[in-house]
């Protein structure tokens, strides 16, 4: 028997599907894209460094925590070389993830964003065991000499929390689905595993 | 019923970034980063037109094999990171659709392989409204 019209079937179906999946890939608007919107974010680094990393961070997860502390050292040893910018992405797997990212923006409008952040990642295996994590970032906030009064008014002011939804609803869009995912130089890349050869590869190209 | 699992999962995983499935490949810690990056590529292309294979039922018998080998190999996957005891909480297979525990997902693989087994043995019952029984019946009138 030929299998000729069974292989002109099947390359028709192919090749739907193909169209398929590009116009939905298309519609839903998440192809790769280069650019990132300029929306509230947090930033460290020289606004001009070669490198430009937007992170989408929950900061309870701890691989973040691992991804922190590696861009950590490595923007340390190449201060001029890269550009870090924070982007909240609570995840609800998280429990402490949305209070954690709303004190942190708290932090952030009193003009000390990375010392919370820092001592946040520091101590996540410990806040993050908590049934109730608000005595432990108020400590933080104590040690990081935030304003109590400021603080106060800030965690009820519900800009934080719609600044913070507003900054998920953007990973969405770009189809962030876990933490930490980085674009670095506008390509996405997921995971501390993924960055490292990223980095690597780009800081090479920076030193040729 | 397989075909659709198939389809949705492989789908769910095309219409968004490649990077996320790399990350859940990433997490089992069973391939170098370069077959990762294939494997992430590749993997959903090849669900989502198995899927579609058997689902119209097209090269059945080849389809449901391939389809058994991927499903052995995903049984592969979660009983290493299960004896390894990797901090894995969810399977990440359907991409962010659902999510289930590793021995659930096991279960469910296995439940999957056992029926496309036996549906192999009954290749007939398996062609009765396929695309392969019909374009067959069209060729030989």
């Amino acid at each position: 028997m030929s299998q000729q019209p069974k292989i002109k079937v099947t390359l028709l179906i192919i090749a739907f599907s193909l169209a398929v999946v590009y116009g939905v890939k298309f519609f839903l608007g998440i192809m790769p894209q280069n650019t990132l919107s300029s929306g509230q974010t947090r930033a460290k680094g020289d606004k001009g460094a070669a490198i430009q990393i937007t992170e989408f961070i929950d900061l309870e997860c701890p691989a973040c925590a691992r991804g922190a502390e590696y861009l950590g050292r490595i923007m340390a040893e190449h201060p001029a070389e890269i550009r870090l910018e924070l982007k909240y992405f609570p995840l609800p797997s998280h429990r402490h993830g949305f209070l954690a990212a709303r004190y942190a923006e708290c932090a952030a409008r009193q003009g000390k964003f990375w010392p919370f952040h820092d001592a946040l990642i520091a101590r996540q295996p410990n806040w993050s065991r908590l049934t109730d994590a608000t005595p432990a970032f108020a400590l933080i906030a104590k040690e990081i000499l935030l304003d109590p009064g400021r603080l106060e008014v800030c965690l009820n002011d519900k800009s934080v929390d719609a600044l913070i939804q507003e900054s998920h609803l953007e990973g969405e869009r770009r189809g962030v689905k876990s933490t930490p995912t980085y674009y670095v130089n506008g390509k996405m890349v997921v995971g501390l595993q993924s960055l490292e050869p990223e980095l690597v590869r780009l800081l090479a190209e920076i030193k040729k | 019923m397989i075909g659709g699992l198939f389809v949705v999962s492989g789908f769910e995983k095309l219409v968004g970034p490649y990077q996320n499935f790399l990350y859940v490949i990433q997490n089992y810690s069973f391939l170098p980063f370069f077959l990762g990056e294939i494997a992430a590529r590749l993997l959903p292309w090849s669900e989502f037109f198995l899927g579609i294979f058997l689902v119209l039922g097209l090269w059945t018998k080849w389809t449901l094999r391939a389809v058994m080998a991927l499903l052995l190999m995903f049984m592969g996957v979660v009983i290493q990171a299960l004896i390894r005891q990797l901090p894995i909480t969810e399977c990440g297979c359907f991409g962010g659709l659902i999510s289930f525990p590793l021995p659930v997902i096991l279960a469910l693989d296995t439940t999957v392989f056992v029926f496309a087994w036996f549906l192999s043995f009954r290749m007939e019952e398996a062609e009765r409204c396929s695309l392969d029984r019909y374009l067959a019946r069209n060729e030989s009138a």
